[in-house]
């Protein structure tokens, strides 16, 4: 069976095709790894953007597991926060997308929830140097 | 065509090392310095961004060696041996016509009394007495003080501070409380302290008082306003440079009694506590400042705060209020997104 | 155009629309990262490119997606305009690896998918005014590669049974 998917499908590329995903996959790599290295382990806030307007920060560095509602275009978006990482727990959208995006904690990581209009951004290089208690 | 590939390739190749080449450099130039003490009765942290590791860190170490000697000279709680305190003004029986000061505690003396004429007695660094009483009862929170316990508690005059030439102050046993110009003082000096040392990109974190320099050439500090009902939460987002940022807020220190929350903050009119709003924010451009203006417009109604801080350029105000409304003053978005 | 090509693009076009929102009702891969999706409408514009032209593929690909809009997701909504954009680099990165860097039909669709995943994050991080969506670049990259090569062999199928492609 394999061999047989391998002959339809080898037949179709040439070399020039492998080369390219070569070179394909060690960009894609590269640019993983440079993520990486350049991941901000500095002060994280996650930044809740309801119509592109900042509506809730939410101080990542705590320890705790707490929950958070805010209003979406659908209605209530709850979000769970837990020590360092944020995930959308319920929202009202035809087929949860947001909710399934599952968990985030990285400043290049966020959760895009369009049909309630709500970004989650972690902010990493655009930090909150510092919050006044 | 093969040969095609492998340019493109290459030249992918080449122009990732050379972005490479690019972060490591500018990111090698400047590097962060951090430390953390507690004096004031706060846990203060302080981040500086220089290039020279040596200068970086001497200026930690004198920058916490500022806030101990302040707040031994500010403690009223502590005497310290050999050092003429807010303490030994206090409490001294000696019988000394008048008291010589460090020179240091005399300036902010003289800063914290000359407050009292700008804010209309509103700053008040001679209410001990009173002060005194509500501690009482915040540690056995069994009740309220009446109006006639505060009222006889002693005095609250200011001119009971008697600051005379060379650095002496009358031995008039006034009953000196300088916790609410305290940090913001110091802050300020250390902030003025490290820009004579050529290090411009720094934050000073004493709780409630927050200083910063320039973050770099093109972009600004991101300062977040702590939600008063909820302390993982921010509220505001402030953006900008070379500002202090204040908040004054019953939400820390207080204590509650039969449903009713009794802050720190002495209003001097009432004598009692002030709770007209859950925190007042202030953003002006000098730490000291700030402090005062915060606790001022803690006290005051909303419009009069508003009035107030338009005699001092650059000042602006973000009130929040017992109902969770926000309340900016007129200039205020310049430091929003 | 003559009517004959304009019947057959139509139902072409036909065709694309009603895999796109096959694709949109069934959505196997959105847990992941938003914008994956297997991209199968692309069998038909590869089909339009090498068995008509560029400029046909252009009209379809275009085409589909105002359609789609209209019908779907609300003409000159975000998800509109992450397709048309997404649609445009697209076309724009196959014409160049096919025309110049002349790639077989598997590395055009490839650098299809990646154009058209280009396009979608560099209009969201527009509407969405956060950069932070760039980060997703590499994982779609990783996967425009098995979904490149699932898709141009089926259009590679389609071409050969219709007699556009000898082999």
């Amino acid at each position: 069976m394999i061999k047989l998917l391998k002959a339809m499908g080898l037949i179709n590329m040439n070399s020039k095709d492998f080369k390219l995903i070569t070179g394909l996959l060690i960009l894609a790599f590269i640019m993983i790894i440079l993520i990486y290295i350049f991941k901000d382990n500095g002060a994280k806030a996650a930044n809740v953007y309801y119509k592109n307007q900042l509506v809730l920060t939410i101080d990542m560095t705590l320890k705790t597991t707490k929950e958070y509602t805010v209003s979406g275009t659908n209605g209530d978006v709850v979000i769970l926060y837990d020590n360092g990482k944020i995930k959308v727990e319920e929202e009202n959208s035809p087929r949860h997308l947001c909710s399934k995006q599952g968990w985030i904690s990285q400043s290049y990581e966020s959760i895009i929830c369009l049909p309630n209009n709500i970004v989650i951004n972690i902010t990493g290089i655009y930090a909150i140097d510092t919050i006044v208690k | 065509m093969k040969k095609l590939i492998n340019q493109n390739t290459i030249y992918i190749f080449i122009s990732l090392v050379i972005l490479l080449l690019v972060f490591w450099l500018t990111n090698n130039n400047a590097k962060t310095y951090e430390t953390s003490f507690s004096y004031m009765d706060t846990y203060i942290n302080i981040k500086i961004k220089h290039s020279d590791a040596t200068v970086a860190n001497e200026a930690l170490k004198e920058a916490e060696r500022i806030y101990k000697e302040y707040h031994e000279l500010t403690d009223r709680y502590n005497a310290y041996e050999g050092i003429n305190n807010v303490y030994y003004i206090n409490n001294t029986t000696q019988e000394l016509y008048m008291i010589k000061l460090d020179a240091h505690l005399y300036d902010i003396l003289a800063y914290g009394k000359s407050w009292y004429y700008k804010s209309n007695g509103i700053k008040n660094i001679n209410l001990g007495n009173v002060i005194d009483v509500w501690k009482k009862y915040q540690l056995t929170k069994t009740g309220v003080p009446t109006n006639e316990e505060l009222t006889k508690a002693g005095s609250i005059d200011i001119e009971n501070i008697v600051l005379l030439e060379d650095n002496y102050i009358l031995n008039n046993h006034p009953n000196i409380d300088l916790g609410s110009i305290a940090k913001g003082y110091t802050t300020q000096i250390v902030g003025d302290y490290f820009k004579s040392k050529g290090i411009t990109s720094y934050i000073i974190n004493a709780g409630g008082n927050v200083l910063v320099g320039k973050k770099s050439a093109d972009t600004s500090y991101n300062i977040g306003i702590q939600d008063p009902d909820d302390s993982s939460k921010v509220f505001k987002v402030i953006i900008g440079n070379n500002i202090a940022v204040v908040t004054s807020g019953g939400y820390e220190r207080y204590y509650e009694y039969e449903g009713v929350r009794y802050s720190h903050i002495i209003n001097p009119m009432t004598l009692f506590p002030a709770n007209l709003y859950k925190s007042v924010t202030v953003i002006c451009d000098n730490s000291a400042l700030g402090d005062s203006l915060s606790l001022i417009l803690f006290v005051l109604p909303i419009e009069e705060g508003k009035v107030f801080i338009k005699d001092y350029p650059n000042v602006e105000a973000i009130w929040y209020t017992n109902d969770d409304q926000i309340v900016k003053s007129d200039g205020f978005n310049k430091y929003e997104q | 155009m003559g009517i004959k090509k304009i019947t057959e693009l139509s139902m072409l076009l036909a065709l694309s629309v009603v895999l796109n929102m096959v694709e949109n009702a069934v959505p196997i891969f959105n847990g992941l990262m938003p914008g994956v999706k297997l991209g199968m409408a692309n069998t038909v514009i590869l089909f339009v490119i090498y068995a008509y032209g560029f400029k046909e593929g252009i009209y379809v690909s275009i085409l589909r997606v105002v359609i789609v809009g209209i019908l779907f997701s609300g003409l000159f909504s975000p998800m509109f305009l992450f397709s048309i954009s997404g649609a445009i680099i697209s076309m724009m990165f196959m014409f160049v690896f096919k025309k110049i860097a002349k790639l077989s039909i598997i590395g055009v669709s490839i650098m299809g998918s990646i154009g058209h995943s280009i396009g979608q994050i560099l209009m969201a991080i527009v509407i969405l005014k956060t950069i932070s969506i760039i980060y997703y670049l590499p994982w779609l990259i990783l996967f425009a590669i098995p979904t490149g090569i699932v898709i141009g062999t089926l259009s590679k199928q389609l071409l050969k049974q219709f007699g556009y492609i000898k082999t």
